[in-house]
């Protein structure tokens, strides 16, 4: 091991991106060994396909080592963030592998005109769930806000299309989606009581 | 602002913060966000039940190889070190004897690639040109302004060791482009062409690890960018 990883490896997370945004290799090493797995283990639970998730992760980050100055501690950790951009590629890999939605003009109402009703079925949102077991955080929540929130983040679909695949009012959709968020975080806040 | 608008704004946070608003909304939340302290708390508050959900997920490990593959790329692409040779330009003639007649075949069946509709002016100084026959390497190019962006397609999967390099000739001299990069399974890869300037020629030839000052085998593909 060089001098410079068990320097780098020392760094926390938020003095890792500056060096990240110098181009260090090192520095990007050891923020890959951190959150590599869970990032590539996100893409896959998306995609569902090991080399789909695979090349998902890889271009998330490369998109980091390319813009690591970007980072804005203002606006979450280095995890949150670097996660959210998995799962931006992620959906993005998902919706143009099924042919359906443009990247970056995604849009309820623009989708919900490409798509006919008729596909928007929950037999399709399941199909899009892929591994069965809802798990961690949401194996807590009452089913209905558990599936809002799963269709919502690993299945990329907008509020207005679930509420019109479970057939429910939009406003429902959005309340689930906030009563299972606060639960969740409620639940976090306790651990750490 | 009133206390409707912060309503209205607080009940979409949550399918903001789930990807579950369309673009218009998400940024008129973010528009507001920024004179709500109530939304910003709120936003952050949430942002660890995000997190909790992405942490959810079963562990899947990801093979080696994407561990190589990422730092293959990001090594070829940083900085050269002090220790690291300089790169020299070099006249054309030294690469003809490596890049052989084959190379001369791809120049010929790309400039005809070119003529036969593959390249286009799109007018606001963008261009793109499209060269190479599936299922062989193709390339489509395209540059806008003094930058280029290069994508390759049916690129087989290089051996351990190797990345790709692209090259640029200019007045008959060829120089590296400070770009190495490797193809993702599906055998597309895809490198940035910082400057287009005077730009006659593009190629990518496999090199080591790191890189060559010189191009060491055939070209993949070789693209001819017409004056």
């Amino acid at each position: 091991m060089t001098v410079r990883r068990e320097k780098a490896e020392r760094l926390a997370d938020e003095e890792l991106m500056p060096l990240i945004g110098e181009k260090d290799p090192e520095a990007f090493e050891v923020f890959y060994d951190r959150h590599g797995g869970v990032a590539y283990s996100l893409a896959y639970r998306i995609v569902g396909e090991r080399a789909a998730a695979e090349d998902v992760t890889q271009e998330a980050f490369i998109s980091i080592w390319r813009s690591g100055a970007r980072f804005d501690r203002a606006r979450g950790s280095v995890r949150s963030w670097t996660l959210s951009i998995v799962r931006n590629r992620a959906i993005d890999a998902l919706r143009s592998r099924a042919g359906k939605a443009p990247k970056l003009t995604f849009d309820d109402d623009a989708v919900l005109e490409q798509r006919p009703a008729e596909e928007l079925t929950e037999e399709e949102a399941m199909r899009r769930e892929t591994a069965g077991e809802v798990r961690g955080a949401l194996g807590e929540l009452p089913g209905e806000q558990a599936k809002v929130i799963e269709l919502a983040y690993f299945g990329g679909f907008s509020q207005s299309e679930i509420a019109r695949m479970l057939g429910v009012p939009l406003g429902t959709v959005k309340g689930r989606m906030r009563l299972g968020l606060e639960k969740i975080r409620g639940e976090l806040a306790e651990g750490l009581a | 602002m009133t206390e409707t608008d912060h309503d209205r704004y607080s009940e979409d946070i949550a399918a903001y913060m789930l990807g579950a608003l369309g673009p218009e909304r998400a940024e008129a939340l973010e528009l507001h966000a920024e004179g709500c302290e109530r939304c910003r708390a709120q936003l952050r508050w949430l942002t660890p039940a995000v997190q909790a959900i992405s942490e959810g997920v079963e562990r899947v490990e990801p093979s080696p190889r994407l561990r190589a593959r990422l730092l293959a790329e990001v090594e070829a692409d940083a900085p050269a070190t002090a220790t690291e040779p300089r790169r020299a330009r070099f006249r054309l003639p030294a690469l003809r004897p490596a890049l052989g007649f084959a190379a001369l075949l791809l120049v010929a069946a790309a400039v005809l690639g070119y003529a036969l509709g593959g390249g286009s002016e799109e007018g606001g100084g963008t261009r793109t040109i499209v060269t190479g026959k599936a299922p062989g390497v193709t390339a489509k190019m395209v540059s806008e302004g003094e930058a280029g962006t290069l994508r390759l397609d049916n690129v087989d999967q290089l051996p351990d060791g190797k990345v790709l390099e692209a090259w640029v000739r200019r007045d008959g001299e060829v120089e590296p482009v400070r770009a190495l990069f490797v193809p993702d399974h599906e055998g597309r890869a895809s490198t940035q062409l910082p400057s287009m300037d005077g730009v006659e020629v593009v190629m990518v030839t496999a090199e080591p690890k790191g890189g060559s000052e010189a191009p060491t085998g055939e070209p993949l593909i070789t693209i001819p960018v017409p004056q």
